[in-house]
């Protein structure tokens, strides 16, 4: 029979791939047909069961705005020509090469992006690494660097201890520093079906969230005051003793030198610090530790704060004196902010870390300098805080950055305006002339997750396929295509030819991720580890033992925060995203609905404090802290406490990390963003 | 007249169909069913589709500065519920929304007919899945097709077999809403209550992701607004804050607002206005609801005892 179907332009073409915005990695459908889109929930994935949120459904059209970067540029003076890639890509490289045979090799630092793929990541820090320095990092920094500085050293891993999937047998959830239901929306929706189904809930945060105002317990405490929190919680459940011995006994060690410093944490004492009193941290310490599985959910709450790696380190405490890991059901789960901010710092986007977590001061390099071909550098590079700080003294010649936007998201921003002017070179690689990219000397246009193939590993470990929606605008080029062409440029080799050719390198590169392969890997994602022993991947972690062995408890002292309120900065100030927007907004702030949904900047203020300062709702007003200050307006709201106010950083309007200072957690170098002394000015 | 097909005459049919359109269907796909362009009819799947067919009348963003276009389509394999949609749509948008109307009048939809209730869905209560308005329906019961056809599309059917038994349709329709009963709605367009608990708790829950809108075949509210390339209309969501928002903020200022809005929207202004309730039964809301709120028990829901 004569086949008459016509073909026309319109058809319709469904690519399965990963939304691009939390680490939650929710599964999405892209119908595709010429100028036109629709986006549909996976209903199979076992990441989101068809579900998607607001970002997900109504976020994508930045990928087709109109102000996309389309042509390389570098720019003469203030004017910037459009140039061919080729004469970008061999500017770009010599630069390179004669910035570091001049300066040397540290004189040049790489910023990564946990926006990008596993492959671009990788690519990156091995181009850093064989030009000879370890300054490769990215937001991770300013994210989770704390959970990895932490949990490496309780538990040997840095990610989440369990799977999505397994928070359905989760008896009892603690959430805390998380606002789950607008951060990683997916799965607060997870822990609202289970608390619909009986389940119990446990919300700590100094704002009232969703899940606080369902919540069975809420402990609403002071900014900072996570430590007191925690140790109090774990001195309630040691005197009733509803800690797991045999646990403790045989999986774990260093706990009597932990359960001495727990002792001077009654919380009748820490009441004067976190502000909640005895009963509720009484109840809470009994659902947690006698209502198993319990399941630890935390954000950049625990994080965010110049003792988060010592905050991470309690969580972990809390979990293993309980004998909440390793079980089905329970466990620790940092939620990853990014997309794939667990990829890229487990392809070694991190001065300290090279692929794997392999320390970069220790003879482990000396395996990647076997399979790179190449002498390797053997120190602790420049964390992305310190590589604004050395630009301004010179010691940084040329930063190339990939897809972040570090003079909005970045604390102490009018340090970072200046270091980026004192640059003999700034290659920026993004998809929009960002805030940041307009300080650049040479733009190179990149492509957006719905324009390149490669793979992001979501919160819960899962190594999942990013799949190429549409063609890039104009001349734009995937991401790994760029640094591709510039490792060539750099190093005289051979080019990669498909993202394909870099994970099966990255597969070599690290163990957990050897098992996975691209046929493997989709429709459904892989948990690492996977390797021979876990060819499926691994759901759980530390089920019979620790990726280090034991298990080891931490004695953590209380310390206040950098910042506490005084008489002329009595609020504290505490900065984060709300649902609408992600980070910067270059994504977020393109799509009409999102837009009109949180079109302005504003400060939450409570009832109380608006009323003392005569403040309307919506009135215009300054917060202002020791390092800067901002005008927007105020949001009158129950959400807050007196005496806290909250800013959202998607703003360029009002950039809320001016007035974070940079104050640094000694173990990760993350900035304090939670905790900031400001005043308010009507 | 009720004609009876076998397989080969299905792909003979679409053949036809096929020298005058563009035909689409819905086709599994990573085992999930999509509407995606078909060139045969063994293609066609028929099990419900992941989603409505509503992008392709409605599309989910569009300029409305260029003209609208005719462009002839088909689509086989949506089910009854996911076609009776655009029925009541065409109570409220069709001859206003040119470019709902001109696709509504050039798109030639073929709706199977179900013979097992989906998980969650009560179709009976707004009549079942054998429709008395479609374009082309089709039943298929063991080895044979049993096609009916409007008259505007019956030339289709000239020389297939007609069907010995003509009220096919009839007993199916007779047999399926006895076997699975239905939720009765009991004139809920009265008994609905505007201080019922019901609306709050559903906003404890819910958090704004506009899928009960995207994912609704009866939903048909659009936002319009101006960018660079043009003015846009695209799906809006009524659960969202900047939904028919005023220039003194939005006039349902509560989550729990603007959910009651809509199931009054769908149950009680739309019977009062057009004469039927604004849902076919299909379930899709719940579905997609990332936190189970489930419109069958605003239905169900004892509002005396409050």
């Amino acid at each position: 029979m004569a086949n008459l179907f016509k073909t026309r332009w319109n058809i319709i073409i469904m690519t399965l791939t990963i939304c691009p915005y939390c680490g939650t990695g929710c599964q999405i459908e892209v119908d595709y047909s010429g100028d036109h889109y629709t986006v549909h929930g996976y209903t199979r994935s076992v990441v989101n069961e068809g579900k998607l949120c607001i970002k997900g459904y109504q976020g994508l059209s930045y990928a087709g705005s109109r102000d996309r970067i389309t042509s390389p540029m570098i720019r003469r003076g203030d004017v910037w020509t459009e140039v061919s890639w080729d004469e970008a890509l061999d500017y770009v490289a010599r630069r390179l090469t004669e910035i570091r045979d001049k300066y040397g090799p540290d004189s040049i630092a790489f910023q990564a992006s946990a926006k990008c793929t596993n492959e671009e990541n990788y690519l990156i820090q091995k181009i850093a690494r064989m030009m000879g320095t370890n300054n490769v990092d990215h937001c991770a920094r300013s994210c989770h660097s704390s959970t990895v500085a932490g949990l490496i050293r309780t538990l040997g891993t840095a990610a989440a201890t369990g799977s999505i999937r397994s928070l359905k047998s989760t008896e009892t959830f603690f959430v805390i520093g998380s606002n789950t239901t607008e951060q990683h929306p997916i799965i607060g929706t997870t822990i609202i079906r289970q608390k619909k189904a009986g389940k119990k809930l446990i919300v700590a945060d100094p704002r009232r969230t969703k899940l606080a105002s369902i919540a069975d317990v809420f402990l609403q405490f002071r900014p900072g005051s996570d430590v007191a929190l925690l140790n109090s919680m774990m001195f309630v459940i040691l005197k009733k003793n509803l800690i797991d011995s045999e646990f403790i006994r045989t999986r774990t060690t260093d706990f009597d030198v932990f359960a001495a410093e727990i002792e001077k944490y009654p919380p009748e004492v820490t009441e004067q610090i976190t502000g909640v009193s005895p009963d509720l941290v009484e109840k809470a310490a009994e659902l947690y530790a006698g209502n198993r599985p319990s399941a630890i959910l935390y954000g950049m709450g625990i994080t965010q704060h110049i003792h988060g790696t010592e905050n991470v380190m309690s969580v972990s405490n809390l979990a293993l004196m309980t004998g909440n890991i390793g079980r089905y059901g329970s466990g620790i789960f940092p939620l990853r902010g990014q997309n794939n901010v667990q990829g890229s710092s487990d392809m070694g986007a991190l001065s300290e870390f090279y692929p794997g977590y392999i320390p970069a001061d220790s003879d482990g390099v000396e395996r990647f300098e076997k399979i790179w071909d190449a002498k390797l550098p053997k120190n602790i590079g420049l964390m992305l805080s310190e590589m604004f700080d050395a630009a301004i003294d010179g010691r940084v010649k040329a930063i190339y950055l990939m897809g972040e936007n570090p003079v909005i998201t970045e604390a102490n921003l009018s340090d970072v305006e200046k270091g980026l002017t004192n640059l003999d070179l700034f290659v920026v690689q993004d998809i929009f002339m960002t805030e940041t990219a307009k300080f650049a000397h040479v733009i190179l246009p990149a492509s957006s997750a719905l324009e390149k193939d490669g793979t992001f590993t979501n919160t819960e470990r899962r190594i999942q396929r990013v799949v190429a929606v549409k063609d890039p605008p104009g001349d734009a080029k995937p991401d790994w295509w760029i640094l591709s062409q510039l490792y060539s440029r750099l190093f005289h080799r051979e080019a990669y030819r498909s993202p394909e050719e870099i994970f099966n390198e990255i597969r070599v590169a690290i163990p957990n991720y050897s098992g996975a392969k691209y046929e493997n890997l989709y429709p459904d994602g892989k948990q690492w580890p996977i390797n021979d022993q876990h060819p499926e991947g691994t759901e759980i972690l530390h089920v019979d033992r620790f990726t280090r062995g034991l298990g080891r408890f931490m004695a953590i002292p209380y310390k206040p925060p950098s910042e506490t309120p005084d008489d002329q900065y009595p609020f504290i100030l505490t900065t984060g995203r709300n649902y609408y927007h992600w980070h910067s907004g270059t994504m977020t702030r393109r799509s009409d609905i999102l837009e009109r949904e949180s079109p302005n900047p504003y400060v939450e203020i409570s009832v109380n404090d608006a009323k003392k300062l005569s403040i309307r709702n919506g009135q215009i007003i300054t917060v202002e802290s020791r390092h800067g200050s901002i005008r927007l307006p105020a949001m009158v709201t129950s959400k807050i406490p007196d005496g806290i106010v909250f800013v959202p950083f998607h703003f360029k309007e009002a950039r809320v990390n001016l007035l974070v200072g940079e104050n640094l957690d000694p173990y990760s170098k993350i900035p304090e963003f939670k905790v900031v002394a400001v005043r308010v000015i009507a | 007249m009720i004609y009876e097909l076998t397989e080969e005459d299905m792909e003979r049919l679409l053949q036809k169909i096929a020298e005058e359109y563009d035909v689409f269907g819905s086709k599994e796909e990573l085992g999930e069913v999509v509407f995606s362009k078909i060139s045969s009819f063994s293609e066609v799947s028929e099990k419900k589709s992941s989603y409505s067919p509503k992008d392709f009348l409605i599309k989910r963003s569009e300029n409305i500065l260029e003209i609208p276009r005719a462009e002839k389509k088909a689509v086989i394999g949506v089910k009854s519920c996911d076609l009776r949609g655009f029925y009541l749509m065409d109570l409220q948008i069709l001859n206003k929304d040119p470019f709902y109307t001109v696709r509504r009048q050039n798109t030639l939809f073929i709706n199977f007919v179900c013979t097992e209730m989906c998980p969650g869905g009560f179709c009976t209560s707004f009549g079942g899945p054998v429709l008395d308005d479609y374009d082309i329906q089709v039943l298929h019961i063991g080895q044979s097709y049993f096609v009916e056809a409007d008259p505007r599309y019956e030339r289709y059917l000239a020389g297939f077999r007609p069907a010995s038994d003509q009220d096919v349709f009839v007993k199916h329709s007779k047999e399926f809403n006895r076997k699975y009963g239905k939720i009765e709605l009991n004139g809920i367009e009265k008994r609905m209550k505007w201080s019922s608990k019901l609306w709050t708790e559903f906003a404890n829950y819910c958090i704004s992701c506009g899928a009960c809108n995207y994912s609704c075949p009866t939903c048909y509210c659009i936002d319009v607004y101006d960018d660079e390339t043009g003015r846009k209309k695209e799906w809006d969501s009524c659960i969202l804050e900047g939904f028919t928002k005023t220039a003194a903020g939005n006039v349902r200022p509560d989550l729990s607002d603007r959910l009651r809005q809509r199931f009054y929207h769908k149950f009680k202004y739309y019977k009062l206005s057009k004469g039927e309730y604004l849902c076919t039964g299909c379930n899709r809301c719940v579905d997609d609801c990332p936190v189970d709120i489930d419109i069958k028990e605003v239905i169900t829901h004892d509002y005396d005892k409050e």
